[in-house]
């Protein structure tokens, strides 16, 4: 067993440390033929830090998708806990040792890199600390975020092609596939309000100094209301889900 | 008032079935699992739960411990209504669902355990000495280190029965807990239920399909069919009031699960 959580925990590492050369390896191609305003340096440190904490962002609990179709949720049930709570603790911690794993290896590896490859420091101290605090409540939203589709799941009973759809939803406004502050102006003052900016693109932006230390009140109250608004509906929906219930399989 | 009191219960389900060729749309039959279904259960009693595959057992007991809301109809267990007061009435009881598991697959059962401790925020004390109670009874002290993926069948349901009794629940329900277990398990876990009845005086309502864990365990039975009670009272009134055919018997041969048993143990199984 535990051989196979070193090999899942390696065999993600490299794969995201390939994605994470191939991608600076692009946008170094592309720096060399048209310089973009935002510094290259920046762009590397963004394709880093998302590749580093990739595994916050993607959906990945098919032992809680398989209690709700076979119905073994019916235990769940009958413990004396909050619902929601248990499940978001659930997604929360799973999310925090995923992506904790992997990033510290992976981040000692992007800053060996040589300069115009790898991780910048970052544009402060208090930056620094601002950004931490910003990947936390990124933490707390995705977590609220992913237990609205698990009682979605509830209803549907199969999460895949719902997954799917909020997965590639998720990677591009979320900033994997590329980097939001490459964006056009105009888009990413939209792009930066939504949901998905508040997981990873706004704990980078604080990181890089793109959102000046100033700047950083708002960014995070952003982040705290819609992690405050995801939480409600969520709740909400659980607790409708409950009275519709029905146990699968007999 | 009685401990467990179920007045004029109802459930239905909705089950869409596959669009029939030529039709627009699917058509949607009506499952009144439960139509007006009343009984009373004192605290402390023994109760077997019986009825043909899909008579409602497991709707009942789904919504005596909470899972499931009834269309219609009252239910009181020791004063609380199981699914609106959800939290404080599941903290006192245990469920055994025996084709489901509770346990987490890849980890020792000790672990599994001490999770279950900290949902039910037992303390220290009383989860040593209740566990220890629990191993002996039901002879798990040896597997406590291994996971769940490598027990036996029996194993694994002596494990969720001790899981589903770590918090000391004043009331159990169990839905078929002996399913594909063998003569020596089956009598071992009788045994055990038996003790956990008259020692710690805890009220079971045993829902099953074998006759002998309800002759063995039972004095009282409710009967229920297509949703609704048929028979509820002693199981020696309902032996002899159906049992028309006589036959008699020269030499008295014990029940054949003992004769398994013993042969069994004979052979050093």
């Amino acid at each position: 067993m535990e051989t196979q959580y070193r090999g899942a925990v390696l065999g993600g590492l490299i794969c995201q440390l390939f994605f994470g050369i191939v991608l600076v390896a692009i946008y170094r191609a592309l720096y060399a033929g048209k310089p973009q305003t935002m510094p290259l340096s920046h762009v590397t440190t963004y394709v880093w830090l998302q590749q580093a904490f990739f595994r916050m962002l993607v959906a990945t609990d098919p032992e809680l998708l398989d209690k709700i179709r076979t119905g073994a949720i019916a235990y769940d049930l009958c413990r004396p806990l909050h619902l929601y709570g248990y499940y978001y603790a659930r997604i929360l911690a799973q999310k925090l040792t995923g992506s904790v794993l992997r990033a510290l290896p992976m981040l000692v590896f992007a800053a060996l890199l040589p300069e115009g490859w790898g991780l910048c420091l970052p544009a402060s101290v208090p930056a620094l600390l601002l950004a931490l605090l910003g990947l936390i409540l990124g933490l707390f939203c995705v977590s609220a975020l992913e237990n609205i589709t698990m009682a979605f799941t509830m209803r549907t009973l199969d999460p895949r092609g719902m997954q799917g759809m909020l997965n590639l939803l998720m990677m591009t406004l979320a900033g994997n596939i590329l980097p939001l502050t490459l964006f056009p102006d105009s888009w990413q003052r939209v792009i930066t309000l939504l949901p998905y900016a508040q997981l990873l693109d706004t704990p980078i932006r604080l990181y890089t100094g793109e959102y000046a230390v100033s700047q950083a009140p708002e960014a995070l109250l952003i982040q705290i209301c819609w992690t405050a608004l995801l939480v409600f509906i969520g709740c909400t929906f659980w607790r409708t889900n409950q009275r519709k219930l029905i146990i699968q399989g007999g | 008032m009685s401990y467990i009191s179920v007045d004029h219960l109802c459930k239905t389900f909705t089950v869409r079935k596959k669009r029939e060729k030529g039709s627009l749309m699917r058509e949607k039959e009506t499952i009144h699992a439960l139509k007006d279904v009343s009984f009373e259960i004192e605290k402390g009693e023994l109760v077997g739960y019986i009825g043909p595959n899909g008579a409602g057992k497991s709707t009942t007991v789904k919504i005596l411990s909470g899972i499931l809301v009834p269309e219609n109809g009252k239910v009181s267990v020791g004063g609380m209504t199981p699914w609106t007061d959800r939290k404080a009435h599941v903290r006192r009881i245990g469920v055994v669902f025996g084709q489901r598991s509770q346990l987490w697959w890849d980890v020792p059962l000790l672990d599994s355990y001490s999770l279950l401790r900290d949902i039910y925020r037992v303390s220290e004390a009383d989860y040593q000495k209740r566990l220890n109670e629990l191993t002996e009874a039901l002879q798990l002290g040896n597997l406590l280190r291994t996971p769940l993926r490598l027990l036996s069948l029996g194993q694994r349901m002596r494990a969720e029965l001790c899981g589903s009794l770590l918090h000391s629940p004043e009331l159990l329900f169990l839905d078929e807990p002996t399913i594909g277990l063998d003569a020596v398990s089956k009598l071992a876990l009788r045994d055990f239920l038996l003790w956990e009845n008259q020692e710690k005086g805890t009220t079971i309502l045993l829902t099953t399909h074998d006759m002998e864990d309800i002759a063995a365990l039972c004095p009282r039975v409710m009967v229920i069919g297509h949703g609704e009670k048929l028979y509820d009272g002693g199981l020696q009134e309902m032996l002899s009031k159906y049992d028309t055919k006589r036959t008699v018997q020269v030499e008295e041969h014990r029940n054949i699960d003992h004769v398994i048993a013993d042969m069994y143990r004979d052979l050093g199984i």
